[in-house]
């Protein structure tokens, strides 16, 4: 089912660039479009990273708007990333979350593919199609590229080079994030579905309302001084220091708040990629948030934490202490975002729009350099979604 | 390792009674008392362990861990939490007793919750629990209670312990 035109037009876009109309988190026939135009179209996904499956053959499933895939370490020491399909029949390979295998044996008709996607054996071939190939019947291998061992995805032949699709001031924070040489490991994840539209989501995992920590007041932990840089293409990046007090009386252990830091550190990092995924560094934290939609309802985050290779012991323990119970789905600083979600999907089963204020100077324009705690970051991200969706915005 | 006797077998499920209700009720002091003063209690995920991953919903692995949690649960979260009731089902898989008197326990759980806004019930999670227990003075204490759920993908965001 691909959107009507009604739908579409069902739709009035404010002509103000800091009001969303709340019925686009809300109109489930959106769905089909946004998939068309978004998450198959000219954007870069983050899938795995190469500390998630370390080893050849280790793979990871994931998912890419509908569509099921897996990325897969290969005998070659590549990570590639493939539909999670047979080529023959259309049976799904991969069955599990992760796992290792030696190569992908359908179990249908027993085809079976290396780890590099070719296919290497198909019992009674002699009986196939006269012009069959096997040559012709390798895995659907997706477009991959990858930053410091964070490999993404793209459906779409003409999506840029990654780092022109993201710019500078989005990879540079990116690589910090990421470690500074992408040497990490995996400590593990905390998994979750919330309760709410895609874009309620990412309007509000990335963006932090400092007026909704309670948490931070209590830790007397008040964000910082930085910037928020917004690209043209919706992509978002949060760089600030943070001002941790020596000593933190809200605790009895307030030890999971140090910040025993890394030359690649520089306080806080916040990114969040169009469409939906989040990435942050907050005191020694990494975190990659995978992010599913379920359809127009619903989407599954899953919260990747890692090391860094170079960590000692101490380091290692300090980072799974802190990760554990700060941030995801019942972190004390976290928990009270994730609550929030819910609560914004429901009150926009309203009417209105739904309307940034803070750091707005211009209600018609769209601005890419904004004050840190400012809601305006989201701006450009309501515009290309916009744009892709096809939205005309009113007159004035 | 050895059986249990019966009248540990009764602490042990009285313990878990205890804790349960504690829960239930939303009496983040009684949780607490659950544990000794070396306690710890630790939620994560089957695959997290399955995999050897050591990240965890949450983890207190400390006294002053298990302080903090109930602080986060009843001062620090306040009203940006929803609340929802939690009912908890338990079963007594597994006890056995090492020679030094600690016991080791395994229940089954399953928890649902319902929340205020639908009052409608829904699973939360279910898993195992694993537990070391202490015996002193007649009362039996948690020293470690590590929650494995099943549910790898939570249904949503956990604001108590389980």
């Amino acid at each position: 089912m691909s959107i009507s035109k009604g739908a579409n037009r069902a739709i009035k876009w404010p002509a103000k660039t800091n009001h969303v109309p709340k019925e686009v988190f809300e109109m489930e026939s959106l769905w089909e479009k946004e998939l068309e135009a978004i998450f198959y179209g000219e954007e870069w996904h983050p899938i795995v990273h190469r500390a998630e499956i370390p080893n050849p053959g280790d793979y990871k499933a994931a998912q890419l708007g509908e569509i099921n895939i897996f990325a897969v370490h290969g005998d070659d020491g590549e990570i590639r990333v493939f539909q999670n399909t047979c080529t023959h029949r259309g049976t799904s390979l991969v069955t599990e979350s992760s796992g290792n295998k030696k190569e992908f044996e359908c179990p249908y008709h027993r085809w079976l593919f290396s780890l590099e996607g070719d296919l290497v054996g198909c019992p009674n071939s002699r009986d196939f199609s006269p012009d069959f190939d096997k040559k012709d019947f390798g895995l659907l291998a997706l477009r991959v590229e990858e930053f410091y061992g964070l490999y993404f995805a793209t459906m779409s032949d003409k999506t840029p080079p990654l780092k022109e699709y993201f710019g500078e001031k989005f990879y540079e924070p990116l690589q910090r994030l990421l470690g500074g040489d992408g040497r990490l490991n995996l400590i593990g994840y905390q998994k979750v579905t919330y309760d709410c539209n895609w874009k309620a989501y990412c309007d509000n995992d990335g963006y932090h309302g400092a007026l909704l920590h309670k948490a931070f007041a209590m830790l007397n932990w008040q964000g910082g001084k930085g910037t928020q840089i917004v690209t043209k293409n919706g992509h978002l990046s949060f760089d600030s220091e943070l001002t941790i007090p020596d000593h933190v009386d809200a605790l009895e252990d307030g030890s999971i708040l140090d910040f025993k830091g890394t030359e690649t550190s520089n306080g806080s990092i916040v990114l969040m990629s169009f469409p939906i995924t989040v990435y942050t560094k907050h005191l020694d934290m990494l975190n990659i948030r995978y992010s599913f939609p379920k359809g127009p309802k619903g989407v599954e985050v899953h919260y990747a934490y890692f090391s860094h290779e170079d960590d000692d012991d101490e380091m290692v323990k300090h980072r799974i202490r802190q990760s554990s119970n700060l941030l995801g789905p019942c972190g004390l600083i976290s928990m009270e975002d994730a609550s929030v979600f819910s609560r914004i999907d429901k009150g926009n089963k309203t009417q209105g729009n739904a309307i940034f204020q803070k750091g707005v100077k211009d209600e018609y324009a769209i601005p890419l350099e904004v004050g840190q705690t400012d809601e305006t970051g989201n701006l450009a991200r309501w515009e290309r979604y916009r744009e892709l969706m096809g939205f005309e915005r009113s007159e004035s | 390792m050895r059986g249990i006797s019966a009248a540990n077998r009764e602490l042990i499920e009285d313990l878990n009674s205890e804790y349960i209700s504690a829960l239930n009720d939303f009496n983040m002091d009684n949780w607490l008392a659950c544990f000794t003063q070396q306690g710890q209690y630790i939620l994560t995920s089957e695959e997290n362990i399955r995999r050897g991953l050591p990240i965890a919903f949450m983890l207190d692995d400390c006294y002053a861990r298990l302080k903090d949690r109930v602080k986060q649960v009843m001062e620090i979260q306040g009203d940006s939490t929803e609340h929802y009731q939690m009912r908890h089902f338990t079963q007594l898989i597994s006890a056995t007793e090492s020679e030094t008197g600690v016991i080791q326990t395994n229940f089954n759980f399953s928890i649902y919750y319902t929340p205020r806004d639908t009052n409608q019930t829904e699973t939360l999670c279910v898993g195992k629990y694993e537990d070391t227990i202490a015996i002193k003075d007649g009362e039996a204490r948690f020293q470690k209670r590590v929650a494995i759920v099943d549910t790898n993908v939570l249904p949503r965001y956990v604001a108590y312990p389980v």
